[in-house]
C-alpha cells in the first residue's frame, strides 16, 4: 500500500512563548475529503499553517505523500514553504493572501508554479473558469478591487492551479454571505482530488455534512473527536 | 544667450537613460525585497572596472566590454544579496540592519577597488565610435546617441520581463505579499539571487554607458547611487512606471541646470526637486501611476 496523503505524528506548534498545538496525530488516506471543525481560535487555521510551515516555531513529523516536511524548527517562518508546496501542497490560506496589484489572469497564472503546469495553464485556466464562473469576466481585474466572495475565488483557483497531493483549505465560507460561501463550497465538491485529498477547516458544520468522507474536531489545540 | 535646445534636449535624455537604469534597480530591489540596496553604486564601480579590465585583457569588441561590464555587475549583485540579504531577511528589524550591511559593504568595496586599482580613474575605448551620428538634420554624439539606445532597448527588455514571463510574475509576486508567494511555490531567496543578479548587470550596463562620457574610479559609483536614490524616492520606491518618469525628469533638470546656471548647481536643484516632490506627493510619483494599492 502507498503511503497515505499526509501523515503527523507529534505535532507541536506555536507562536513565540505561546503553544497553539499540542502533540496531534492524525492520517489522510488517499482519495478522501476531510472536514476539520472547530470554532475560533482553537487552532485550525495554525494546524493549516504548521503544515505548510508558516508558524513561529513547530516540533513533530509532518510527511507528505510520504516525505518528511515537518521537524523541529524555530524562528524563520515561511523559509521553507516553496519547497513544502513544490512536494504536493496546495494550501488557500484564510485571508486569502492575494497580491492586491496582481489581475486575476496573473493569479492564476502565478499558481502554475511548476514548468508543466505553466506549460498547461491556459487549459487549466478554462477548467477553473467553469467552476468559478463569476472569474470569467473578471480576469482583467487587479484582484485588489474585488469582492470579498471574489477574492476568496481567485485564492481558491491559484490554488487548484498546479496538480497538488495535499489541498488544505481554510475556511472557505468566512465572511461571505450564506448564497456566495454554498456556490464556494460546491465548487469544492466539483474538484476531483484524484490520489490526493482535501482537507477543509470549517466553522459552519451545516455546510459540510454528507459531503465528506469524515470530521475531525478541533479544541483547544487539540484533535477531540471524529466522525 | 545662446542656448542649444538639441544639445539640452539630448544631455537630458542621456542622462534620463541612465538616471532610469540605476533607479530601476534600486526600485525594484526595494519593491521584491524589502531592501535599500546602498551597495549598488558599488556595483555600479565594479562593473564599471569589469568592463575595463575587458577592454584591457580581452577584447575591446563593443559588446565584449559591455558584456564584461554587465557580467561583473552581476556578479557583484550575486556577492550583496549573499551577504546581505539571504542571512537577515528572516531576522527581526531587517531593513536597518540591511541598509547597514549593504553601506559596509560598499565602503569595503570602494576601498578594495582603490587597494586593487589605485585612485587614477580609467578609460573605456570608444564603444559607438567617434563620428557623431547624423538623423535628419540632427547630429547626436556617438556616444550618447549608442547610450539612449542601449539604455532604452534594456529597459524595454527588463520591463517587458516583468511583465510578461515566469520570474517577472514572481518578482511582483513577492513584492506584493510574501506569504503568497510562498504559498504559490516561490522561492524568496533564489529570487532574490536573480533580482540582484539582474539589477547588478543594470548598473553594470548604466556604468559602461555613462563611463562613455565620464571615467571608472574606484568612487564612480558614489554620485550614480546618490543620484538613483534621488530618482527611485521621487518617483516612489518600488514603483517601475514611477522611476521611468522620474528619471526622465531628473535628467531634465540637470540638462537645464547645467545650460543655463552651470554645473555645480545641479545637485542642489535635483535635491530640490525631490523635496517638493515629497512634499506635494509623499509616496513619489509612482502614486499617480499604480492603478491598485492597499
Amino acid at each position: 500500500m502507498s503511503a497515505p496523503v499526509l501523515q503527523v505524528r507529534g505535532l507541536s506548534a506555536g507562536y513565540g512563548p505561546l503553544t497553539v498545538l499540542h502533540d496531534l496525530d492524525f492520517t489522510v488516506q488517499a482519495g478522501e475529503r476531510v472536514a476539520l471543525i472547530g470554532l475560533n481560535g482553537h487552532g485550525k487555521s495554525t494546524l493549516f499553517r504548521a503544515i505548510s510551515g508558516l508558524t513561529d516555531w513547530q516540533r513533530g513529523s509532518v510527511q507528505l505523500g510520504g516525505r518528511e516536511v515537518g521537524g523541529q524548527r524555530s524562528g524563520s517562518p515561511g523559509r521553507h514553504t516553496h519547497r513544502i508546496v513544490r512536494a504536493g501542497l496546495a494550501h488557500m490560506p484564510q485571508g486569502d493572501a492575494i497580491f492586491p496589484g496582481l489581475t486575476v489572469a496573473q493569479h492564476l497564472d502565478c499558481g502554475a508554479y511548476t514548468s508543466a503546469a505553466w506549460r498547461q495553464r491556459r487549459q487549466r485556466q478554462e477548467e477553473l473558469l467553469c467552476v468559478f464562473e463569476p472569474l470569467r469576466k473578471l480576469l482583467a481585474s487587479p484582484v485588489g478591487t474585488l469582492s470579498g466572495g471574489e477574492r476568496r475565488m481567485v485564492s481558491l483557483a491559484r490554488g487548484l492551479m498546479t496538480p497538488a497531493k495535499l489541498y488544505l483549505v481554510d475556511e472557505p465560507s468566512l465572511g461571505l454571505a450564506p448564497k456566495i460561501s454554498r456556490a464556494v463550497v460546491d465548487a469544492l465538491m466539483q474538484i476531483d482530488v484524484g490520489q490526493g485529498a482535501m482537507v477543509i477547516a470549517e466553522q459552519n458544520l451545516a455546510l459540510l455534512s454528507g459531503r465528506v468522507n469524515r470530521t475531525l474536531g478541533m479544541h483547544a489545540g487539540q484533535l477531540k473527536g471524529s466522525a | 544667450m545662446d542656448v542649444d535646445i538639441g544639445f539640452i534636449a539630448i544631455t537630458a535624455l542621456t542622462l534620463g537613460c541612465i538616471y532610469a537604469l540605476l533607479a530601476l534597480g534600486v526600485s525594484i530591489v526595494f519593491a521584491s525585497l524589502g531592501m535599500i540596496n546602498m551597495a549598488h553604486g558599488l556595483s555600479f564601480a565594479v562593473a564599471g572596472y569589469g568592463a575595463w579590465a575587458t577592454a584591457q585583457w580581452l577584447s575591446t569588441a563593443p559588446w565584449a566590454v559591455l558584456g564584461g561590464g554587465m557580467l561583473a555587475g552581476g556578479l557583484c549583485g550575486l556577492l550583496i544579496c549573499s551577504v546581505a540579504f539571504i542571512p537577515l531577511h528572516d531576522k527581526p528589524n531587517f531593513v536597518v540592519r540591511s541598509l547597514v550591511a549593504t553601506l559596509a559593504i560598499s565602503l569595503l568595496g570602494v576601498q578594495g577597488l582603490l587597494t586593487a586599482f589605485g585612485p587614477n580613474a580609467k578609460s573605456l575605448p570608444p564603444l559607438f565610435g567617434t563620428a557623431p551620428w547624423t538623423w535628419g538634420g540632427w547630429q547626436i554624439p556617438a556616444d550618447k546617441g549608442g547610450a539612449i539606445v542601449c539604455a532604452l532597448l534594456l529597459m524595454g527588455l527588463t520591463l517587458l520581463w516583468m511583465t510578461r514571463s515566469r520570474m517577472g510574475l514572481q518578482v511582483r509576486a513577492m513584492m506584493q505579499n510574501p506569504e503568497g508567494a510562498a504559498l504559490v511555490g516561490i522561492g524568496v531567496r533564489s529570487t532574490a539571487l536573480t533580482v540582484m543578479a539582474l539589477t547588478g548587470a543594470l548598473a553594470g550596463l548604466a556604468a559602461v554607458l555613462l563611463s562613455q562620457t565620464y571615467f571608472v574610479s574606484p568612487f564612480s559609483g558614489t554620485t550614480p547611487l546618490v543620484k538613483g536614490l534621488i530618482v527611485a524616492l521621487a518617483g516612489g520606491l518600488g514603483s517601475v512606471p514611477g522611476a521611468v518618469v522620474a528619471a526622465a525628469l531628473v535628467g531634465l533638470i540637470e540638462a537645464l541646470t547645467g545650460a543655463f546656471l552651470g554645473g555645480q548647481y545641479v545637485l542642489i536643484t535635483q535635491f530640490l526637486f525631490i523635496i517638493a516632490v515629497l512634499l506635494w506627493r509623499p509616496r513619489g510619483l509612482g502614486g499617480l501611476l499604480d492603478h491598485s494599492r492597499e
